[in-house]
């Protein structure tokens, strides 16, 4: 036993050893093939890019404003209008006395005096004064008037503010508290479980934030609380209702609502809260981050803004430029291995392809740590945002990695890295604007970045959840290009369809065929064969993860009717290739005999391989996704139906493997067939796999 | 020091090599030899472990060649050697001495030895701006950077100019004094004459013939004579059964035969016709007829420049290089062969 650990560990430090080896001259030869000009434009870019993200982030952090001095507004120093419009970034203020309109002048402050008049009718001697912005008839003449106007009642507001007495200032307090919501399936509810806050449903009830009202008609405090979430309103003078109708005529809560009708006027900002009604039953989505809904802001609400991170968001995107200069780098080191077989020499060395790999990858992984880690202490993340950003980085060189392998040329290459990085980049920035919103989110790594740099709290399971798929698919990815990191496959000019094929059959083993009756078939020798099958086939399950968050992801936003049935179909086919494009890539690279009893044994294989592996998805339940409607509907489980008898739950349990076999094995009968077979066999089986998708949907 | 048996490699329906055997002896060189697509490069990447059989069994150096640990006792020369450009021979040799574990100070002492006598300089300049007679002698030094007991050589000559190519064979040849066992490819059958112990001619993925070139010669090749005369003979039925063919040459007459018997019909001939006989040469045939005896067709490139079409790029720029080098290098060595077949200028210069 201890031999057999120190001969372990021996490989193993044999392994690190080559490992360092070749990473230590790949280093030296990348950092030779770059000479001192091409270094000098690429950290030239690099500090363009990052002074684009700086100044990006100074705009929002530090109040810099592009709109500096844009209208220039006549005004005297001794009015009361001059603080506000000289506070006011956009304004320029000028003499109003010297002041002409539509010249050296966008809009004038002036005071019109006019005789007041008695009860009688007869000139009072008390003039009235009258404040009247007037503004050159152009456009910019408008939008110079608007501006003077969000100036006055910015300071104002400031004045407010600064007041001792902040119950004469504010008389009636609201606070605000962000949290997600889910609502049970109606025809106005998107996907994300939010109804938009379009209000005007009655039966909806109310958010769990109540709106102030700004313009005084005293409808905006909802205190009767019907959702589950905590909202107060109080009024300071003791009288929280007293001033308003009732609160149940409102909808969807929306926090920026002006108006207090129930049309909130901030669609991001509806979208997050106006959550916690309850009254579905079990849809309520757990807090994610805790007060990462929450974001207290005292003022008017004019002045409240959306839980939008645009910051923090803006630094985690930081986060990913790096990336896209690594996966040039790295991708053109490894087809540089195979143009004109240069890394021929490398194949007859004792070092495996799997050393010569991470070996050559190394350098890229590390200086992505490197700068990772930096841009965190720049940008003020933590651990976190390393941890989240390290599987985004190992998914770029996977993908990368798996792509140089695939393409024939430097031009296909080049296909290949734009590609990974909008894919890559869209995946993990565009489901992380979303942090503050929905726990859909957290499909994306970024959204523990951005949770970071805000300063949130997350839970292993989310974090789990959010990088687990991403780590496991770099993982895998770098598995499928080493399967065709060898001499036959490495220089060859075949397609890329053809190599992936080939990378996928190489994991596969010949299913021994029985002569007939009564001839025994190695056993072990195909269970093993079957064995390749089932694996092959759970290893899919982090893309087909990805696939399907990213499909909620992306249909997140359309209402119910339209996204339900595509996201089922979208899903159904997305399992369906999964489970049965090894199984076609064996029977077209001969692995497989294709005959039927084979077929169905591989399908049998495959089916029961994936349907292992999807439950080890139970992640997804951590994280609370599938108490979104919309997550149930992509993962579905038998959880939900806790109220059945256990024979039903039993029944429940199995019924997806029963299912995942019988698609694949109709799938699996086709791609023994050929390609044209193989896409009916897939299409009928994906149109099967929706159908009971929405029998599971309609059982919900 | 190498065994194959029953050495099959397929790719889907075609069949690269089949049913392959043979052995190689500790300190030969053995060489391989066949058209283009006859399965030599396959069956040496079978010995260096690039390429997994489907079926038979290979032994290499006491390893299976799929033994990560044999490839320590194995130095490969492909066909082709791009290097990394941006590395300098140095640098790039000392790459491959770190991955075989080789110490630094071994490896130094090494790579000077095999520099120093490939006669290699601008041993610091990048690799992507030196000469492709320089790039091949740094990847021939590769080979030996592990002090290998094997050397599996592809083409080791091939676009080379014929100094260089001189030099390359030299050194193989000198590698057998050192003990190495060399298996050695080319379709330029005089760089396998020049260097191999033994060859095996290979045709279509297989074996069709094997021994030292000597014996392959005596058995599939046949001497000729050619007759030369001041006239004509005349045809009489005696020479036209000896399938005696007759071409003028400037003022003479050449007559060849298979045997010593026509020499004296085309003699009794000749004197019918009033002339007589000024010349008389034997012929022994090289390898190019054997080759050609055997696989039924000529060298491509060697003879007709015609690929058959199964030829890589890089193969039938090998083959353009190789013929002048060959033809070349022949008659240096003051070989009689001159083949019918082969109207080239150089064949015809060495007449």
């Amino acid at each position: 036993m201890i031999d057999g650990f120190r001969r372990v560990g021996r490989r193993l430090a044999v392994g690190v050893r080559r490992v360092l080896r070749v990473a230590r001259w790949e280093s030296a030869r990348a950092s030779g093939g770059v000479d001192r000009r091409t270094l000098a434009a690429g950290v030239a870019l690099l500090l363009v890019a990052g002074g684009v993200v700086g100044v990006g982030v100074a705009t929002g952090v530090a109040g810099l404003d592009v709109d500096q001095d844009v209208y220039r507004v006549g005004v005297d120093a001794e009015s009361p209008y001059s603080e506000a419009i000289e506070d006011a970034p956009s304004l320029r203020p000028v003499a109003a006395g010297t002041a002409s309109l539509g010249d050296s002048a966008d809009a004038v402050v002036v005071t019109v005096v006019e005789p007041g008049s008695g009860a009688d009718g007869s000139i009072d001697a008390a003039d009235v004064e009258e404040v009247v912005v007037r503004a050159s008839d152009t456009r910019k003449g408008e939008a110079a008037a608007a501006s003077v106007r969000e100036a006055v009642e910015s300071h104002n507001e400031r004045l407010m503010r600064a007041e001792p007495n902040r119950t004469a200032a504010f008389p009636v307090v609201v606070t605000l508290r962000y949290v997600g919501r889910t609502t049970p399936l109606d025809g106005g509810a998107t996907l994300g479980g939010s109804d938009g806050g379009t209000g005007g449903s009655g039966g909806q009830s109310a958010g769990g934030t109540d709106a102030t009202d700004s313009d005084g008609d005293g409808s905006g405090t909802d205190a009767d609380d019907t959702g589950a979430d905590e909202s107060s309103a109080t009024d300071s003078n003791g009288d929280a209702d007293a001033d308003g109708p009732s609160g149940d005529e409102r909808t969807s809560g929306g926090s920026d609502e002006t108006d207090g009708d129930g049309s909130a006027t901030d669609a991001p900002d509806t979208t997050d809260d106006g959550a916690g009604s309850d009254d579905d039953g079990g849809f309520a989505v757990p807090s994610i981050g805790g007060a990462a809904f929450g974001a207290d802001t005292v003022g008017s609400p004019g002045s409240i803004t959306p839980p939008f991170p645009f910051t923090s968001l803006l630094l985690a995107f930081a986060f990913l430029v790096p990336m896209n200069f690594l996966i040039q780098a790295y991708g053109s080191s490894i087809l540089d291995e195979r143009t004109n077989r240069r890394g021929e020499p490398l194949l007859v060395t004792p070092l495996s392809p799997a050393e010569i790999v991470a070996g050559k990858t190394l350098p890229y992984a590390a200086a992505a740590a490197v700068v990772t880690s930096l841009i965190a202490l720049l940008v003020g993340g933590g651990a976190l945002s390393v941890v989240a950003v390290a599987p985004v980085a190992a998914t770029f060189l996977g993908a990368t990695f798996v792509g140089a392998m695939f393409a024939r040329s430097f031009k296909e290459l080049t296909f290949v890295t734009v590609g990974v990085s909008v894919l890559l980049t869209t995946y993990a920035f565009v489901p992380a604007i979303f942090t503050n919103v929905t726990p859909v989110a957290l499909v994306s790594p970024l959204t523990l970045v951005v949770f970071d740099l805000q300063g949130e709290a997350v839970s292993a399971g989310e974090v789990l959840f959010s990088t687990a798929p991403m780590a496991v698919g770099a993982a895998l990815l770098f598995g499928l290009g080493l399967g065709v990191y060898r001499e036959e496959d490495m220089f060859s000019q075949k397609p890329v369809t053809r190599k992936f094929l080939d990378a996928l059959a190489v994991r596969l083993s010949a299913v021994p065929v029985g002569g007939g009756r009564g001839v025994a078939i190695p056993g072990r020798k195909r269970l093993r064969a079957l064995g390749s099958v089932a694996f092959l086939t759970a290893c899919t399950i982090p893309f087909v993860f990805v696939a399907e968050l990213l499909a909620v992801a992306v249909l997140f936003a359309l209402p119910v009717t339209v996204s339900i049935p595509v996201l089922l179909v979208t899903i159904a086919f997305i399992e369906e290739v999964a489970k049965s494009i090894g199984l076609y890539a064996g029977f077209e690279r001969g692995v497989f005999e294709r005959t039927d009893r084979v077929a169905l044994a591989v399908g049998l294989a495959s089916g029961t391989g994936f349907f292992l592996a999807e439950k080890a998805t139970a992640v997804v339940q951590a994280v609370g996704l599938t108490e979104l409607f919309l997550g149930r509907a992509a993962f579905a489980d038998v959880s939900g139906f806790s109220g059945l008898p256990p024979i039903a739950l039993a029944a429940l349990f199995f019924a997806p493997l029963v299912l995942h076999v019988a698609a694949t094995s109709a799938a699996s009968v086709g791609a023994s067939r050929g390609r044209t077979a193989y896409a009916l066999a897939l299409t009928l089986a994906t149109l099967g796999h929706a159908a009971y998708n929405v029998g599971v949907v309609s059982l919900g | 020091m190498i065994e194959a048996s029953g050495l099959r490699k397929t790719y889907g329906d075609f069949a690269a090599v089949v049913d392959s055997d043979f052995a190689v002896e500790e300190g030969e060189v053995f060489g391989i030899v066949g058209p283009n697509g006859a399965g030599k490069t396959t069956t040496l990447k079978v010995l260096a472990g690039l390429v997994e059989p489907t079926e038979g069994e290979v032994t290499v150096a006491g390893f299976d060649a799929s033994d990560p640990e044999m490839r320590r006792h194995l130095g490969f020369l492909p066909e082709e050697s791009p290097l990394y450009e941006e590395m300098t021979a140095l640098s790039y040799l000392r790459f491959f001495a770190d991955l075989y574990d080789v110490p630094r100070e071994v490896a130094d002492e090494r790579i000077e030895a095999a520099l120093d006598r490939l006669e290699l300089d601008h041993r610091e300049r990048r690799l992507g701006d030196v000469s492709k007679g320089m790039k091949r002698k740094v990847a021939i030094a590769r080979s030996l950077v592990n002090d290998p007991d094997v050397l599996v050589y592809d083409e080791p000559a091939s676009g080379l100019d014929p100094v260089t190519t001189n030099s390359v064979l030299a050194f193989t040849r000198e590698l057998r004094e050192t003990g190495k066992t060399v298996v050695f490819s080319a379709h330029n059958l005089y760089h396998v004459e020049s260097v191999c112990d033994r060859v095996v001619v290979m045709n279509e993925g297989r074996i069709v013939a094997r021994g030292s070139v000597d014996g392959i010669r005596e058995r599939h090749g046949e001497t000729t004579y050619r007759v030369f005369t001041d006239v004509e003979p005349t045809a009489t039925p005696a020479l036209a059964d000896l399938d005696a063919t007759t071409e003028e040459v400037g003022d003479r007459f050449r007559t060849t035969v298979p045997s010593m018997d026509a020499v004296a019909a085309v003699r009794e001939a000749v004197g019918d016709a009033g002339g007589e006989v000024v010349d008389i040469r034997s012929r022994e045939p090289s390898l190019e007829d054997v080759f050609l005896d055997i696989v039924g067709r000529p060298m491509p490139g060697r003879y007709t420049g015609d690929l058959g079409g199964d030829g890589t790029d890089a193969e039938s720029n090998a083959d353009g290089d190789g013929d002048g080098d060959g033809d070349g290098d022949g008659d240096g060595d003051g070989d009689e062969s001159e083949t019918e077949t082969t109207k080239t200028a150089t064949t015809e210069a060495t007449e």
